[in-house]
């Protein structure tokens, strides 16, 4: 957090010396001189079952084994044995980093934090039963129910997306974009939608078409070429880092990128490469479909989202309006705060802290925790191949509506090569505090 | 920036509040816990990053007021800063100093290093 460089103490110097197992037990063992006895000693067999394995379902079973001193039994579910981060997914598909790269594993949540995990897809929820049925069969029994599984897309007449890759969800979908982009040629047209707000990473879309409009500007096209990357926004504006993408829009990419606004995509056609708008129809040698999105899935299906979009919740637990004992954080819940993988793991924490309290007896809402719940969201944005920019946006709990309220805002005055450095920086940080 | 004599009436109110009142130290481990995305957990930095295990009270409590009082913000930290209050900002402040063990007025400030190189060449 400071900006000056620390003098290693000869304590820091110790600590270095330790293997990594041990340095990972001892940042374990921190919490411990701090937390109210009240809170560290009362022995517990209570079990929460976490849904989702992403930034916020990782963080989420850590932080309740570190702040329960382990005493709280938490089982981690997600049908996948690595995940796959989005966040950094752009840079592979400009071919800066690799997508093993962006893979965990649960290894760490296992065997250091002693996470139980089970590789499996929840397919049904019975809030009454406090039940959660696996695919593999059989049923998980939850105390505490937590429910981190990402975005669902909305539907979109015509749309194939082995086509028109969205890769709005990292894996194969983005290697298939990759390699769409790394096929175009200086006279290619390459269209993005943008769906309308809110959806998962806001600047996402709009510094993913800076970078392929950077992979035109370093194969060399010229002012006479015919190179296009069409953005297709659903929304009235750009949604995030308004100054810096404006300014690149405008600026740097002014021969390649178009930026049409209010546009609504009706259908797609994968066989004739064309989108039915509300400007007309569109046509592209690539195209790039972020589709609409929603709660995931098993939320809808549960009657979790009440009818609507995303899951109500209250930011103080986190704990769904509909259902007691039941959880929603990151994606799918229905706060205004933004939809990324910095903001699930800030609000983990906030669920994580109030699962312990509920499961030792002590109170969440006190006016001294009350006052001091915030969250917050960094993340950076790279602009060209070795230049990024950042955003900054800090959340408190107001008292009188109930809800997150930001706090502040605010984005870089400029792209640079130090900003593309210190995202990385940011990224191991962020990977490391939610999986490791 | 802030002047340093704004500081020391920081500092000693808030030095005063803590003693005044006893805290629930998991609100201020809640607190802090929002900087661990970017900081590692407990302050546990990796890579090229600053850590905020090794950080005394008083330093990083300076740090964070600096920050906050930058007249033209141009770093993300100074923008995160923005989004806390005072009392917030001690808290933090306070719950690294339990693990760094630099408690309230245990920290050599950067002032007071700078001071010291300064006064080198009286």
């Amino acid at each position: 957090m400071t900006k000056s460089s620390n003098t290693p103490s000869s304590k820091k110097n110790e600590s270095l010396k330790t293997t990594r197992r041990n340095f990972l037990k001892s940042a374990a063992a921190l919490p411990v001189m701090a937390v109210a006895p009240g809170l560290l000693h009362a022995a517990s067999s209570e079990h929460v079952v976490v849904i989702g394995g992403g930034f916020g379902g990782a963080t989420v079973a850590k932080y309740i084994r570190l702040w329960s001193n382990n005493s709280i039994q938490v089982t981690l579910v997600d049908p996948k044995a690595l995940h796959t981060s989005c966040i950094m997914s752009n840079l592979v598909v400009n071919n800066r980093l690799r997508l093993d790269q962006l893979k965990i594993t649960y290894d760490s949540l296992r065997d250091t934090h002693g996470v139980t995990v089970l590789r499996d897809k929840a397919i049904d929820i019975d809030p009454a039963a406090h039940t959660v049925r696996l695919k593999a069969g059989g049923n998980l029994h939850y105390d505490k129910l937590i429910l981190a599984p990402g975005i669902g897309f909305k539907p979109l007449e015509g749309w194939d997306k082995k086509v028109m890759p969205h890769a709005w969800i990292a894996g194969n979908q983005t290697t298939l974009l990759k390699r769409q982009v790394s096929r175009l040629a200086q006279d290619s047209t390459f269209i993005m939608t943008i769906p309308r707000s809110p959806y998962r990473c806001p600047p996402g879309p709009y510094e993913r078409a800076c970078l392929i409009a950077d992979h035109f500007v370093r194969k060399g096209i010229s002012e006479t070429d015919e190179a296009r990357v069409v953005i297709l926004d659903a929304n009235e504006d750009i949604q995030a880092e308004r100054e810096t993408f404006s300014k690149a829009f405008d600026g740097i990419y002014r021969n390649i990128i178009d930026y049409v606004p209010n546009t609504e995509v009706f259908a797609a056609d994968a066989s004739t490469m064309a989108l039915d708008t509300s400007f007309g129809e569109y046509r592209a040698d690539a195209i790039n479909i972020i589709p609409n999105q929603r709660a995931a899935w098993l939320l809808r299906k549960t009657g979790l989202t009440d009818g609507g979009d995303w899951a109500p919740v209250d930011p103080v637990t986190y704990e769904s309006s509909v259902y007691p004992d039941i959880h929603i954080i990151g994606d799918s819940q229905a706060t205004k705060q933004p939809k990324s993988g910095h903001m699930a793991n800030s609000q983990a924490k906030v669920c994580a802290d109030a699962i312990v309290r509920l499961m030792k007896g002590h109170a969440v809402d006190s006016k001294e925790r009350l006052d001091n719940l915030t969250t917050n969201s960094a993340c950076f944005s790279p602009i060209t191949y070795d230049e990024a920019s950042w955003l900054s946006a800090n959340f408190a709990y107001d008292k009188s509506s109930g809800r997150m309220k930001l706090e502040h805002i605010g984005e870089a005055h400029e792209w640079s090569k130090g900003n593309y450095k210190e995202m990385f920086a940011w990224a191991s940080n962020l990977f490391n505090d939610s999986f490791i | 920036m802030k002047s340093s004599f704004l500081h020391s009436v920081v500092i000693a109110t808030t030095f005063l509040c803590s003693i005044a009142q006893a805290e629930d130290v998991t609100v201020n481990r809640l607190l802090a816990s929002q900087c661990a995305q970017c900081h590692g957990t407990n302050g546990h930095a990796v890579g090229d990053m600053d850590g905020l295990d090794d950080e005394s009270f008083k330093d990083l409590l300076e740090d964070l007021m600096d920050m906050r009082g930058e007249d033209r913000p141009d770093d993300i930290m100074d923008h995160q800063a923005l989004g806390y209050t005072d009392d917030q900002i001690r808290r933090i402040a306070s719950f690294y100093a339990l693990i760094s063990g630099k408690s309230e007025g245990t920290g050599e400030s950067e002032h007071e290093e700078e001071n010291e190189k300064e006064h080198e060449h009286d």
